[in-house]
Order: structure tokens, then C-alpha cells, then sequence
């Protein structure tokens, strides 16, 4: 599998083990992974399936996990957060301190992952540049559409030049010409050897972009592996069809067709 | 990036913090972006005269709000300066105080408290917790500073003059004794409401106390006057073993002992629980303070779900008051909004609060003046109960507002030819959610107070109230309900309230005129039954209304 062909490459996920609940609920059961430099990873799975949990007990924003996750080699729980300044972070809610301006917002981000304030705003203002977000960014974040608002979240991810991307529903709200842009750019990070951790509903982008795939389902992986890799196993054509095989749902044609039969009747 | 100068002054500080091992200059920073954001927000004390104001004079909007305080301070400047039994008048100081901080705490302060985005923006970040720690208690800290300050300035200053240095000193410690008890009491409400409920009832609450606020500010000031009468009373003070759980006679205990009569028993474990209750107090919230972060998680998660209720209120009203389907549909509507808006609360529901109280408010004026309760009843004083219509121009001008205006599309895309019946829909639900509840009340009270003679004419002040209603309707701008944001509440219909004020009075003349004629209230009964169907009938009239545009 993948493992065996990166092993030349730094190891800087490790999870084993993981499992979390809340309450009685059990979210996460025994999950093992290794991430290597520069993989896009596409983690997908079914609402609840446990994606956004993982990402926040590496990011540290939940705690009373059982298992071991290791960062750049150390164990997260020690108490020494230094790791989350190699990290890059968007929420899949796009959270902001939206009364703030992009350039106060942006500066603000950048100075807590330390980099000088003069630096942070000149990079920042480049950066929406490129976005074509020049004009607004001394406006209130408040006034921005949604496509805005994600954009801004993913200049402030990538400030500090981070090594490990967490990206929940990066495109959301993004129009055709800003997803080709993210696309590329999250192509050209990866072959500079950054890691990248993509979770999305939207499978043609997770198909295209992603070296890896890592799909969840009630809390456990149950493929990882290249797009071509679970193409094999699972003898389906497209990853839609893949996630509907190994989540278990067949039944798309029925719900459609009793859906569109209560519709119709008026 | 330095735009707020003052945080200077914390800069000398700076050694000690890093003692306790918090990273300075990020706390800093988080602190400064705080503030920052404040100065946009918009305190509840504030909002009318808000609504307006461009991005760049919001800033420091709270800092302006202070001299409201200063004001409502005068409150206490009798209760200090008398000379009677430091017990009683430092009890009601410690207890307007306490009351006043903290609902403003809750009512403006919550927000920040509670900023379930701190989780996904700061806590992702390399920041040690304690930084972020230290900055929400120096926040709270720097507006507890300025929230007592302009409250208690006065004051101390009153009792500097009349009962010397000593007052003066005990005084500010026992403030700030009390600051620290209200702090965790507030914080330990959270904990409480979020370990049962979710965020959505702890918004909820939070909603109820910002109403409350406002309507005991404005009712505050009716007391004042009255207050000053408070100083002739000779008031005996014992103290009784219940009292312990009345805080604020913690915090006047030792005004009495050291300064007043010396102190029994009571007053002494009175005065050592205003020092060791606040510092208790401190220690269990450190101990609950990991516990109340995670409940803080359920803030952004709604887990109650809805019930479902079969047989509703709304829908046998919308039977009951309205023809045709489209109107019971804009009923149901209407009223659902209205009990589910907290902006549409908050900005509605003082005026209801107002309405509540003004007839007594008046009527007990009569009572002081006049020769006292039986001749009270006697007379017309019932009339009074007119002045819970004043909200009426009020509501119907805020039914076309809404915190979720956005949603008004709906309108442009119903296939709907007549905009009448919603309207029509709209201001009877609005009568009935909000003004029915009020008048209820009100009616019960009178009847109490004036006996079965007066219900003809609670009829005729009925019917005066829904033709005032269809009149302050058809003069006031229509707009469809619910369809505009609250930004643009302001505008320039002065005159025409005015003009509806005045026409509230000639309704009240006229029933008091008509009441002179021998069975003249059933002629105006008769006359106002008229009036109203007629104008009923003119104000929703098919095609009357266009399809108004929302943009």
C-alpha cells in the first residue's frame, strides 16, 4: 500500500488506536493512520462518520480522546503546542471575527502564529491581491459574500507558510475560476512537500486532487488507498460510487423515486 | 497595531504577567482585538440611538453608553447620603448595584463570554490557554472597571462627604468584594443553564434578561421621586437568619458594624461572608472552570429537538379571528415569528413591558393625590387603562422588521395576486400575540380594582384599540411584515407618531364624554362597531396594497 512507497519520506501524522466519544455516543473507533510529506489526502465519509472530530483532536480543539496522535514526531498530548505553528487551519463553518476588517483579521491570525505584524500585512494584502480581493481589504469581513469569506479563511491558513493543511469544505462558496486556482494551489504545496488533509462531500474534486484517499464510515477507516487503488478493490468506476458501495448505501434509486412520487402528488 | 492607545498602561505590568507564565504580548494582542470588536457592537442601553451610526462613529459605543450609568447612579445618591440605618439603605444600594451590573453583564457582555469562535480561531493557533485565559479576565476586568466606576462614582463621592474617609475606603472594597461575587455568580449561571439546557435556551435566557433590562431601566426612573420620599420613613433593622441568603446585606453588614451600631451576632457572620463568600466563590468557579469550557462546546450545538404540538394555539386563533385561508396562513406565520425572533423580542417586547405598567404607574399617581381607595373606585380612573395602547403605532411600525429579513425573497416568489390578506393576517396576529396578553391583564386588574361595572366599558376600549390599530395602520408606511433588517428602524414618521398619540387621546375623550350621557358608552359601542368594520374593510380592500418590493 501507500505506506510502503513513502517510506523514504518524513512521517509527520501518526494516529493510533484513536477513539473518542461524547457522552455514550461513540464518535471515533480505534483509528490507525500514518500521513507522509507531501500527500494530498481526501478524507471523506458520511455526515457523523467522525471526519471533522480527527482534525479537531490534532488541531487540540477536543480533548479527552483515548489513543495516541503524534505530530512532527511528538505526541500532542505532552502540553507543548509549538506543532500548531507548522499548522494551517479552515473550519468547515466559515468562523470569523467577522466585525473585523480582512486586514485586522488577517494581521491578528498572523501575529499569534508569530510573524511580525509589518510581515503579516504585507503578505496578507498580496495575498488577497491574487484573490482579487484588493479593493476590500480594509472593508468589514462582515459585508463579504461567502465566496469572500472562504477566501480570506485560506489566506489566513497559509500566512505562517504552514507543513500540515486541515481543510474542511475548502471550496465551499468558491465560484469555477477561484476553484481552479485553490486546486493548483493546493497541487503546487503538495509538491513543495507539504501535507494536505481534505474533507469534502464533493467527490469529483476529492477524485481528482487527492493522491490519497481515506474514507470514513461509523468511525473507523474502512478504505485507504490511491483513487486507482480502491478503484481495483471495489470494481466501480467512479469514488461516488465507491462511497456509496463501502458505506453501504444501495439504495439511492429507491429514495429518489419515492421522493419524486410524494412531489408529485399535489 | 496599536489603535487602542490606552492598553499602555498594562505595559508595565508586564514582568508580572510573564510570572505567572502567560505570554505577554499575545495576550496583548487577543485583548486588543477584543476590544476592538466591542467597539462595534452595540450596547442594549444604546440601541435606538445606534441604529444609524456609520461603522467609524460605532467605535466605542459602550464608552458612550457610560454616562447612562452615571445617571442611573443618581438612584443611590439619597439612599447614601441619609443618615438613618447604614443595614437598610447599604442592603438597597448593594442591591440596585448588584441588580444593575449584573443583567448589563449578562445583557452585553455575554456575547463575548460566550464567543464560541474563540474555539476554532484562537485554540487552533500555537497559543498557550493561559494567555487566552488571562485576556477574557482582563476583558472582563477592564469592563466590570468601567461598568462599576461610572456607576458608584457619585456615590462615593456622597458618602466621602457625609460619612467621611472611612465610608469612603469600606465602600470600595466592599464594591469590589461585591464584583468578584457577581463575576462567578453570572459565569456559574452559564454553567448551570448549559449543563441542562443548550445554547439555545441560554440564548434564550440571555434574550429575557436584555428585556428586562431595558424595561427596569425605563420603569427605574419613575421611581426615583418616589425614592426621596423613602427618607422621612424610620426604618428598624434586625436581622434575621433568612437574610443570609439575601446577598446584598452581606455587603452593607459591615458598614453597620464597623460604622453603624456595632453588630450583633448576625451582622458580624453577615460581614465576614461578604469577604469569604466572594473568594468561596472565586475557588469553585477555578475548580468548575475546565468543566464550564467543554459545556461551552454546547453552545454551538442545538441537541433539543422541537416538540411537536398537535393542537396549537396559532391555529385555532387563525380559525377563530380570520377568513380565508391565505390570512389564517400570514396569522400563523406572523405569530410564530413573534415568539421565535429574539431581535424582533428584544427591540418589541420592552414596549410591552411599558404598556403593562404605565396605567398603574398613573393610576397610583391618583392614589397618592386623591382621597384615597374607595373614592378611587368610584371614579373613572379605569380610562387609565388606554395608555397600554401606546405600543400600538410602535408594534405595527416594527412588524415589517426582522433579524432574518434576507428570507422576505418568499414573498417576491408566492403565487400570490393580493398582498392584503397578508397584512390583514399580520396585524391580527400581532394584536393578538402581543397587545391580547397585555389588555388580559390589564382588564383583570381593573375589574379587580372597579368591580363588574366597568365591563361595558372595557368593550368600547377594545373596540377603540382595534379601530386605533387599523388607523395607525393605514397611516404608517406598509411594508411587508418581517422584510426589512433592524438597521433602518429610524424613520421619518415623528409626525404621524405624534399625530397617533394625539388621536389615542381623543379615543379616551371621547369614551370619557360619552360616558356623561345616560347609556351613551352602548351608543359609542354601538358607533365604534361601525367604524371599525368599516374601516376594516377600506384598510385590506382587494388591491388596495401592491406587491411591495423588499430589496
Amino acid at each position: 500500500m501507500i505506506e510502503t512507497a513513502e517510506t523514504s519520506k518524513e512521517r509527520v501524522i501518526s494516529i493510533r488506536n484513536l477513539e473518542m466519544s461524547y457522552g455514550s455516543k461513540p464518535i471515533l473507533q480505534g483509528i490507525d493512520l500514518d500521513v507522509y510529506e507531501g500527500q494530498i489526502i481526501g478524507y471523506i465519509g458520511p455526515n457523523g462518520a467522525g471526519k471533522s472530530t480527527t482534525v479537531k483532536i490534532m488541531l487540540g480543539l477536543v480533548e479527552g480522546y483515548q489513543g495516541e496522535v503524534r505530530i512532527f514526531g511528538r505526541d500532542i498530548a505532552d502540553g507543548d503546542i509549538e506543532y500548531k505553528r507548522r499548522i494551517g487551519y479552515v473550519p468547515e463553518v466559515a468562523e470569523l471575527y467577522d466585525s473585523l476588517t480582512a486586514q485586522e483579521y488577517l494581521g491578528f491570525v498572523g501575529e499569534l502564529y508569530g510573524l511580525t505584524q509589518r510581515k503579516a500585512d504585507h503578505k496578507a494584502r498580496r495575498l488577497m491581491t491574487k484573490f482579487g480581493l484588493e479593493e476590500v481589504y480594509f472593508d468589514r469581513i462582515s459585508s463579504f459574500s461567502k465566496g469572500m469569506r472562504q477566501k480570506v479563511l485560506l489566506i489566513s491558513s497559509l500566512l505562517h507558510n504552514p507543513d500540515i493543511l486541515f481543510l474542511d469544505e475548502p471550496l465551499s462558496g468558491l465560484d469555477a475560476n477561484s476553484v481552479m486556482i485553490v486546486k493548483e494551489i493546493l497541487a503546487a504545496l503538495a509538491a513543495e512537500g507539504k501535507t494536505i488533509f481534505y474533507s469534502s462531500h464533493i467527490m469529483d474534486v476529492v477524485e481528482k486532487i487527492s493522491s490519497r484517499i481515506l474514507l470514513l464510515n461509523g468511525g473507523q477507516i474502512v478504505a485507504d488507498g490511491s483513487f486507482e487503488e480502491l478503484r481495483e478493490q471495489s470494481h466501480e468506476r467512479s469514488l461516488e460510487q465507491i462511497f456509496n458501495d463501502l458505506t453501504g448505501f444501495h439504495e439511492y434509486k429507491d429514495v429518489a423515486a419515492s421522493f419524486v412520487s410524494i412531489v408529485q402528488e399535489v | 497595531m496599536g489603535t487602542i492607545k490606552w492598553l499602555r498602561m498594562l505595559d508595565p505590568l508586564r514582568n508580572v504577567f510573564e510570572k505567572f507564565g502567560v505570554d505577554y504580548p499575545v495576550m496583548r494582542k487577543i485583548l486588543e482585538i477584543k476590544l476592538l470588536m466591542d467597539g462595534r457592537r452595540a450596547p442594549t442601553l444604546l440601541q435606538k440611538s445606534s441604529k444609524n451610526a456609520d461603522p467609524a462613529t460605532m467605535s466605542n459605543q459602550f464608552i458612550k453608553s457610560l454616562w447612562i450609568y452615571i445617571v442611573l447612579s443618581l438612584v443611590l445618591v439619597p439612599l447614601v447620603a441619609m443618615k438613618m440605618n447604614f443595614m437598610f439603605q447599604m442592603s438597597l444600594v448593594f442591591g440596585i448595584l448588584m441588580f444593575m451590573i449584573t443583567t448589563s453583564m449578562i445583557s452585553d457582555f455575554s456575547s463575548v463570554l460566550l464567543d464560541v469562535r474563540d474555539r476554532n480561531i484562537l485554540f487552533s493557533k500555537p497559543v498557550q490557554r493561559k494567555a487566552i485565559n488571562m485576556a477574557k479576565l482582563l476583558h472582563v476586568a477592564i469592563y466590570l472597571l468601567l461598568l462599576t466606576g461610572s456607576l458608584t462614582v457619585l456615590p462615593l463621592l456622597v458618602g466621602l462627604y457625609r460619612h467621611g474617609i472611612l465610608f469612603f475606603l469600606l465602600f470600595i472594597v466592599e464594591i469590589i468584594l461585591m464584583d468578584v461575587f457577581i463575576v462567578v455568580l453570572t459565569a456559574a449561571l452559564y454553567w448551570l443553564v448549559l449543563r441542562f439546557f443548550d445554547g439555545e435556551k441560554l440564548k434564550d435566557i440571555i434574550n429575557y434578561v436584555q428585556i428586562g433590562l431595558t424595561i427596569a431601566m425605563t420603569v427605574g426612573y419613575q421611581f426615583i421621586s418616589r425614592l426621596f420620599n423613602l427618607m422621612d420613613v424610620k426604618v428598624a433593622f434586625t436581622a434575621k437568619w433568612w437574610e443570609l441568603f439575601i446577598f446584598p446585606t452581606w455587603f452593607a453588614s459591615s458598614f453597620e458594624w464597623l460604622l453603624g451600631e456595632g453588630g450583633n451576632m448576625y451582622v458580624i457572620i453577615f460581614s465576614v461572608l461578604s469577604v469569604v463568600g466572594p473568594l468561596a466563590a472565586l475557588w469553585i468557579y477555578s475548580l468548575l472552570m475546565p468543566s464550564f469550557e467543554r459545556n461551552l462546546q454546547k453552545l454551538a450545538t442545538h441537541q433539543a429537538r422541537g416538540k411537536m404540538n398537535r393542537l396549537r394555539l396559532a391555529d385555532r386563533l387563525s380559525v377563530l379571528f380570520c377568513r380565508g385561508n391565505i390570512e389564517r396562513l400570514f396569522f400563523r406565520f406572523s405569530w410564530d415569528m413573534m415568539g421565535r425572533e429574539r431581535d424582533f423580542k428584544l427591540k418589541v417586547y420592552p414596549q410591552l413591558g411599558f404598556s403593562l405598567i404605565f396605567p398603574f404607574i398613573f393610576m397610583f399617581n391618583i392614589l397618592r393625590s386623591n382621597s384615597g381607595f374607595a373614592a378611587m373606585r368610584e371614579g373613572r380612573g379605569y380610562l387609565f387603562v388606554y395608555f397600554c395602547a401606546m405600543m400600538i403605532p410602535t408594534i405595527v411600525l416594527m412588524l415589517r422588521f426582522s433579524g432574518s429579513s434576507k428570507g422576505a425573497w418568499i414573498y417576491q416568489t408566492i403565487p400570490l395576486r393580493d398582498s392584503a390578506p397578508i397584512y390583514k393576517g399580520a396585524v391580527k396576529a400581532m394584536i393578538a400575540r402581543l397587545f391580547g396578553p397585555v389588555f388580559v391583564f390589564q382588564a383583570v386588574v381593573f375589574l379587580f380594582i372597579f368591580g363588574a361595572r366597568i365591563i361595558p366599558d372595557l368593550v368600547v376600549i377594545l373596540l377603540s384599540v382595534l379601530l386605533y390599530t387599523v388607523i395607525s395602520f393605514m397611516v404608517l408606511d406598509k411594508e411587508l411584515p418581517f422584510s426589512r433588517p433592524f438597521q433602518n428602524t429610524q424613520s421619518g414618521s415623528t409626525f404621524v407618531f405624534l399625530g397617533l398619540m394625539i388621536l389615542l387621546g381623543v379615543f379616551a375623550g371621547a369614551h370619557l364624554g360619552f360616558t356623561f350621557l345616560a347609556y351613551g358608552k352602548y351608543l359609542w359601542m354601538l358607533l365604534l362597531l361601525v367604524f371599525n368594520f368599516i374601516a376594516w374593510k377600506l384598510a385590506f380592500r382587494k388591491g388596495s396594497l401592491n406587491h411591495l418590493t423588499y430589496d
